[in-house]
């Protein structure tokens, strides 16, 4: 079983989507520890698109339970090639004084899931990421899909 | 949804969730306090990068006058935000239960 809905391009659609992850979760009887981390990527994800990204069609967020866990796929038509999976190094280790807000959402996408995958159909110019977020423990899983069709 | 109440003498009490579209409202809000300000976390649920944000450019400001951010009752969906992200090794963290 899986469910989607699609969202406009603008951030006040967040309250949206987390309605969406919550119901979603609901029906299809995934763990709710998990929703906090999904809601972050999502928000991250959806918030790089409405701020980076030149097209205008809706974004679709499909979710589908998973042996203890969930898998999400966010799609993005109208896009340019851009692998989330691919963001440059964050030092995490430099003190307050040098650090500054931003550039840290794609770092924390990789470690607060399993798993995220990137794929972009030149065709139809469409990105899609995949991620996986379950109970078991995490490992540093992450990687790209080439001829991806959405 | 995010609601903030108190600060200056008291912690100022964050519930709900802190995303990006609460972010504006929740620097106004701290940029109100000097010192060492405390952020009671035991009812937040949700914290995003824009939060984080907040929190970083709070600190660094209160450190330019000799004060600092502080945070109690973190819960674990905050604890490993702040992991990941090193702020628990530039914030004071007090984890809840």
């Amino acid at each position: 079983m899986s469910e989607r809905a699609s969202f406009a391009r603008r951030i006040d659609v967040l309250a949206e989507i987390f309605a969406f992850t919550t119901a979603a979760f609901a029906r299809q009887g995934v763990p709710d520890a998990l929703r906090a981390d999904v809601d972050f990527v999502l928000e991250e994800l959806f918030t790089n698109i409405v701020k980076y990204s030149r097209g205008e069609a809706p974004v679709t967020i499909e979710i589908a339970a998973i042996a203890d866990g969930v898998e999400v796929t966010l799609t993005e038509p109208e896009a340019d090639r851009f692998d989330v999976t691919q963001a440059p190094p964050v030092d995490i280790s430099l003190p307050a004084v040098q650090r500054q807000p931003g550039g840290l959402g794609l770092h924390l996408i990789a470690r607060l899931v399993d798993s995220v995958q990137y794929g972009y159909s030149e065709g139809e110019r469409c990105s899609r990421v995949v991620f996986r977020k379950t109970n078991a423990a995490r490992p540093e899983a992450a990687g790209r899909d080439e001829d991806e069709r959405c | 949804m995010l609601t903030m109440q108190g600060g200056g003498e008291t912690p100022v009490v964050l519930a709900g969730r802190l995303d990006a579209t609460q972010a504006v409202a929740a620097q106004a809000y701290l940029d109100r306090f000097q010192g060492v300000v405390t952020l009671d976390c035991g009812d937040l649920q949700y914290l995003s990068s824009a939060g984080l944000g907040v929190f970083l450019k709070t600190h660094k400001r209160l450190l330019g006058s000799g004060g600092r951010l502080r945070l109690t009752a973190v819960n674990r969906h905050l604890q490993d935000i702040f992991s990941y992200s090193g702020f628990d090794q530039i914030l004071e963290i007090e984890p809840g239960r």
